[in-house]
C-alpha cells in the first residue's frame, strides 16, 4: 500500500466526507450546490444523493451518525463486531455492540471516492487473499487489516453455506487479526422445519457468543423496540416495493441504494425508519401525480438487476439510468422477504418472515428467520432452481415489477452466481425478458470501467429494441 | 500392482469400473470427499469420486459455467458433457464449495441440451459447514435421507449390518493408506510421490474390496524392500483438489520427492476412522462432519494447521508446496496463512496458483518449483 494511504484512517476519511456532505443541505439549495464546485472528487455521488431532497439528506445524516458511532464505540465502552452485510444490525443493539458492516462501508468508499478503493483491495492481496476474492469485502477490509480503522473485537459472519469467498474474507480476517469468530451457517434448504430449527439454534448460538464477548446479557426491552421498529420498516419497505409495481414506477432508482444502506446499517433502529418514511413520502407524491421517479418524471423502460447493482463510479450508473428515463427497479439485495412483500405470493409465502414481539423466544426466532432470509442468504444457498432459491425469487421479482430487461453484475469473487448465471439468464430470456450478463465488478471499477459497462447496456437496450 | 493403481489413477473409466458394469452393477458418482462412500458400498454399488482427468478442453463447460469458475468442476462438466460419465447410474452432489456445487445445475442443463446424459439418480447432500450438536443432528438426518433415496431409487435395502461391514472395509482401507504414509516417511522413500498419488486416488475409483487386497500386497512388497529414494528434498503438497498424477510427477522432476500431502484426493480422504460401535449412520455422519480438514469448514484453520504440522513432522518434510487452482479462494487465502505460520516455524513454503487439467502451465510451474528447490537449505 502506498505510504500516503497510511496517513489517515479509512473510516475517519469516509465519515468526514459524509459529515460535510450531510451539512451541505442545512443551508440553502444555492449554497449547497455552490459548494460542490469545491469538492470535485465527491461531487457526482453527493449530488446524485442530494438531488432526491429530504431522503438524501436524511440518508447522509444517518450514515454520518453511524460512522461516528463506529469511530467512538471503544471510547464509549462498546464492543465492535465486524459483520457481513446481510446481517440484521438490530440484533446487536440489545447486546450493546456496534457493527462494522463491511460491505456497506466498502460501498460508501467506492461510491464516494473517484479513485475507488484499489489500494485497500490490493492490500488484502498483499497479505494473502487471492486476487479473485470478493471485492465487496476486500475494499474496506483492506483498511481494517492494515490497521487503518477501528479495531474490531470479534467477527460475525452470515454468509457461510451461501458464498465461500465472502465467508473466507471473514474467517481470514479473524485469523489474521486474532479475533474470535462466529459463523451462521445456511443449510441448502430454507422453508422446511429442519432448516428453520437449524437457523434458530444457530442464531441462539450467536447471541450466546456475543454475550460471552461483551459480558452483557441481551436487553429484552431493547430487543422489543428493535422488533417493533423492524416491523414498521418492513411495512414501509413493502409499500415502496408495492409502488414500484406501478407503471411508471414512482420510486427513484437511487432509492434502492438508500434502502440497502438504511436496512444494512440501521435495520431495527429509528434512524433507518426516518429515511424510509421520507422515501415513501416522495414515492407516494410521485404516484399521486402519475409521475415516474426519474428526474424527468417519465419512464421509457424498466430494469431489474438479478443479483447486485454496480456501486462504484460515484453512483454514475444511477445517474445514467435516470438520464435515460429507465426506472431502476432494484436488485436481489433489496428483497428482504417480510410477510407483506408484494413478491411473496402463494407457495413463496413459506419463504417469508414475520416479526413477533410476544415474548423473548418469539422475538429471537423472528430475528433468526429474518437473518436466514437476508439477500443471498435466502436464495443462493441451494440449487438455483430449488424452491425459494435464485430462480424462483428472480421470477417473482419479474412478475411483480414487470421489467423490460434484466441485468447481471456481480464481483469477480461471486462463484456462487457466476456458476449459474448463464442458465438463469436462459430461463429469463425464455420468459421473454432480455437479460444482459455484464462482466465487471460491482466494487472495483478497474476490472471493467463503468463507461465500458454503460456502453454495453446502451447497445443491448438498443439492439433488443427496449429503448426506442 | 502399481500398474493397476497407475491405470486407475491416470484414467477415468478404468477396467475395474468396466468389469463392474459388465456384471450389471451400478456405479454412483460423487463430487466431494464429504460424501460417505460407505453408504454407496453398503448398497452393493460402486462409489466413484468424479474427476476431471483427461479433459482436453472446456468448451462445453464454458457454455454453462461463468468465466470465473475453478477449472476442476469445469473439467468434470466437460467430461460429463462429452458422455464420459455415462457409466454413472447416479450422482451425489454437495455444497463442497461454490464452484463444485454448481456442477449440479450446469450438468442438468447440459444434459437437456444433449451434451451427454445426466444420471437417473440425483441426490443433493447438504453437508453443514460447522460442527455443533444441531449441525450433527442435521447431518445424521441428511444421511438417513440419502440412504432412503438410494434404497427407493435402486430398489435395495441398506441395513445396519451392511453399513457396519462397509465401515469395516473402508476403515481397513484407511489404515492401509496410513501404513503407506508410514513407509513414505522412511529415510529411503520407497515410492515416488506421483506413484503414491495414483495409489491413493485409486481408492475412490475401484471396488474397495479389490483395492484393499491389492494395497495390502503392495504394502507388503514395499515393506520388504529396504531400498528407496534418498538424498532428495522431501516435499509436502497442500491446497486445492489434485487428482493429477502428472502434476506431482512434474513437481518431482525438479529433484524433490513428495512424501506427504494434505489434499482431499490424498491424505484428507483417509484420516480419521469411522467408529465401529453404535448406530452406524450416526458414526458415519460424525466422522465425515467432524473432518474439518477442508477450508469449507470455516473457523477451523488452527486444527488444519496442526494437522499440517503433524504431517510435516511425521514425514520429515523439507519444504511445502501450497497450491490452489485459480478461483479457489478458500485454499488460496488459507495458503497464505499457512505460509505465514509455517515459515515462522522455519518450514520453507512455495505458494503457487495454477489451472486444473492438462498441464498447459508446465513451464511456469516447473520454473517456480525449480527455484523453490534451489532455495531449500542443503
Amino acid at each position: 500500500m502506498r505510504k500516503e494511504y497510511k496517513e489517515y484512517d479509512f473510516d475517519r476519511m469516509v465519515q468526514s466526507i459524509i459529515h460535510f456532505a450531510s451539512l451541505a443541505y442545512d443551508g440553502t439549495r444555492k449554497e449547497a450546490f455552490g459548494m460542490f464546485r469545491y469538492a470535485p472528487r465527491f461531487r457526482e455521488a453527493i449530488e446524485t444523493i442530494l438531488m432526491t431532497g429530504e431522503p438524501g439528506v436524511l440518508l447522509l445524516k444517518m450514515i454520518d451518525k453511524y460512522l461516528i458511532e463506529v469511530l467512538t464505540a471503544h471510547e464509549r465502552g462498546k464492543k465492535i463486531a465486524l459483520c457481513t452485510f446481510n446481517f440484521s444490525p438490530g440484533v446487536l443493539k440489545p447486546l450493546d455492540v456496534v457493527p462494522v458492516c463491511l460491505e456497506p462501508v466498502t460501498t460508501l468508499g467506492v461510491m464516494m471516492w473517484l479513485r475507488g478503493l484499489g489500494e485497500y483491495l490490493n492490500y488484502c492481496c498483499e497479505i494473502g487473499f487471492t486476487e479473485t476474492s470478493c471485492s465487496a469485502q476486500r475494499g474496506a477490509l483492506g483498511a481494517y487489516l492494515a490497521g487503518l480503522g477501528v479495531k474490531p473485537d470479534f467477527v460475525l459472519c452470515n454468509s457461510i453455506g451461501v458464498c465461500d469467498t465472502n465467508a473466507t474474507a471473514f474467517s481470514f480476517a479473524a485469523e489474521y487479526l486474532g479475533l474470535p469468530f462466529y459463523q451462521l451457517n445456511a443449510p441448502p434448504t430454507l422453508a422446511d422445519d429442519r432448516a428453520r430449527e437449524y437457523h434458530r439454534q444457530d442464531f441462539r448460538g450467536l447471541i450466546s457468543f456475543v454475550e460471552e464477548q461483551t459480558g452483557r446479557k441481551l436487553d429484552v426491552e431493547c430487543l422489543r423496540e428493535v422488533i417493533v421498529e423492524t416491523d414498521r420498516q418492513d411495512e414501509i419497505m413493502c409499500e415502496i416495493e408495492d409502488l414500484m409495481r406501478l407503471v411508471p414506477s414512482p420510486v427513484p432508482g437511487i432509492f434502492n441504494v438508500f434502502m440497502y444502506s438504511a436496512k444494512y446499517i440501521y435495520g431495527g433502529s429509528k434512524e433507518a425508519t426516518d429515511v424510509m418514511s421520507s422515501m415513501l413520502k416522495v414515492a407516494r407524491r410521485n404516484a399521486a401525480q402519475a409521475r415516474a421517479g426519474t428526474t424527468s418524471g417519465s419512464e421509457d423502460a424498466r430494469a431489474f438487476a438479478v443479483y447486485v447493482d454496480h456501486y462504484s463510479a460515484q453512483l454514475r450508473p444511477w445517474a445514467w439510468f435516470d438520464s435515460k428515463n429507465i426506472s431502476h427497479l432494484g436488485c436481489m439485495m433489496n428483497g428482504f422477504w417480510p410477510v407483506h412483500a408484494p413478491y411473496a405470493e402463494g407457495e413463496l409465502m413459506d419463504g417469508t418472515y414475520r416479526m413477533d414481539p410476544s415474548n423473548e423466544d418469539t422475538m429471537i426466532d423472528s430475528l433468526a428467520d429474518q437473518m436466514s432470509r437476508m439477500p443471498m442468504v435466502k436464495q443462493i444457498r441451494g440449487p438455483y432452481d430449488d424452491p425459494h432459491q435464485w430462480l424462483s425469487d428472480t421470477m417473482a421479482s419479474i412478475k411483480t415489477y414487470k421489467p423490460d430487461f434484466c441485468m447481471y453484475t456481480g464481483t469477480i469473487g461471486c462463484r456462487n452466481t457466476w456458476g449459474a448465471i448463464k442458465i438463469l439468464a436462459r430461463d429469463t430470456e425464455n420468459l421473454g425478458i432480455p437479460t444482459l450478463i455484464l462482466f465487471g465488478d460491482a466494487f472495483d471499477h478497474r476490472i471493467t470501467s463503468w463507461e465500458s459497462m454503460r456502453d454495453r447496456i446502451d447497445e443491448f437496450i438498443t439492439v433488443r429494441g427496449i429503448l426506442k | 500392482m502399481l500398474k493397476d493403481f497407475l491405470e486407475v489413477g491416470k484414467t477415468l473409466g478404468n477396467r475395474f469400473v468396466r468389469q463392474w458394469k459388465e456384471e450389471g452393477r451400478q456405479v454412483v458418482g460423487f463430487t466431494c470427499s464429504y460424501v460417505p462412500e460407505e453408504i454407496i458400498h453398503a448398497g452393493g454399488m460402486l462409489p466413484f469420486r468424479m474427476r476431471g482427468i483427461g479433459a482436453t478442453s472446456t468448451s462445453i463447460a464454458d457454455t454453462y459455467f461463468g468465466p470465473v469458475i475453478c477449472s476442476f468442476p469445469k473439467c468434470i462438466l466437460q467430461l460429463a458433457g462429452e458422455g464420459k460419465y455415462d457409466f454413472l447410474d447416479g450422482v451425489i452432489l454437495t455444497p463442497g464449495c461454490d464452484s463444485i456445487r454448481r456442477v449440479d445445475e450446469c450438468w442438468r442443463k447440459a444434459a437437456e441440451d444433449t451434451h451427454g446424459t445426466f444420471p437417473p439418480f440425483r441426490h443433493y447432500y447438504g453437508v453443514p459447514h460447522k460442527v455443533t450438536d444441531y449441525s450433527l443432528a442435521w447431518f445424521v438426518e441428511e444421511t438417513r435421507k440419502l440412504i432412503e433415496n438410494l434404497e427407493r431409487h435402486f430398489n435395495i435395502t441398506i441395513t445396519a449390518d451392511d453399513l457396519r461391514r462397509a465401515i469395516g472395509e473402508y476403515n481397513r482401507g484407511r489404515m492401509l493408506l496410513t501404513k503407506l504414509d508410514g513407509l513414505r516417511s522412511r529415510k529411503k522413500v520407497p515410492i515416488t510421490g506421483a506413484d503414491a498419488t495414483a495409489v491413493i486416488i485409486a481408492a475412490n475409483a475401484m471396488p474397495r474390496g479389490i483395492y484393499n487386497r491389492l494395497l495390502e500386497d503392495f504394502l507388503d512388497e514395499m515393506g520388504r524392500n529396504r531400498d528407496g529414494i534418498k538424498g532428495r528434498k522431501r516435499l509436502l503438497l497442500a491446497g486445492s483438489a489434485n487428482d493429477d498424477v502428472d502434476l506431482v510427477r512434474l513437481i518431482e522432476s525438479s529433484g524433490g520427492v513428495m512424501v506427504a500431502d494434505t489434499l482431499c484426493f490424498g491424505s484428507r480422504s483417509y484420516m480419521d476412522l469411522v467408529e465401529e460401535d453404535g448406530d452406524p449412520v450416526v458414526a458415519i455422519a460424525r466422522r465425515y462432519l467432524s473432518h474439518k480438514l477442508c477450508p469449507r469448514m470455516f473457523g477451523a484453520y488452527r486444527q488444519r494447521l496442526a494437522f499440517m504440522k503433524e504431517r510435516i513432522r511425521q514425514a520429515k518434510v523439507d519444504g511445502v508446496i501450497l497450491q490452489n487452482i485459480r478461483f479457489c479462494d478458500m485454499h488460496g487465502s488459507e495458503n497464505s496463512l499457512y505460509e505465514r505460520d509455517l515459515e515462522a516455524l522455519g518450514v520453507p513454503c512455495l505458494k503457487i496458483e495454477r489451472e486444473y487439467g492438462p498441464l498447459v502451465e508446465e513451464g511456469r510451474i516447473k520454473m517456480r518449483v525449480d527455484a523453490f528447490m534451489e532455495s531449500l537449505p542443503a
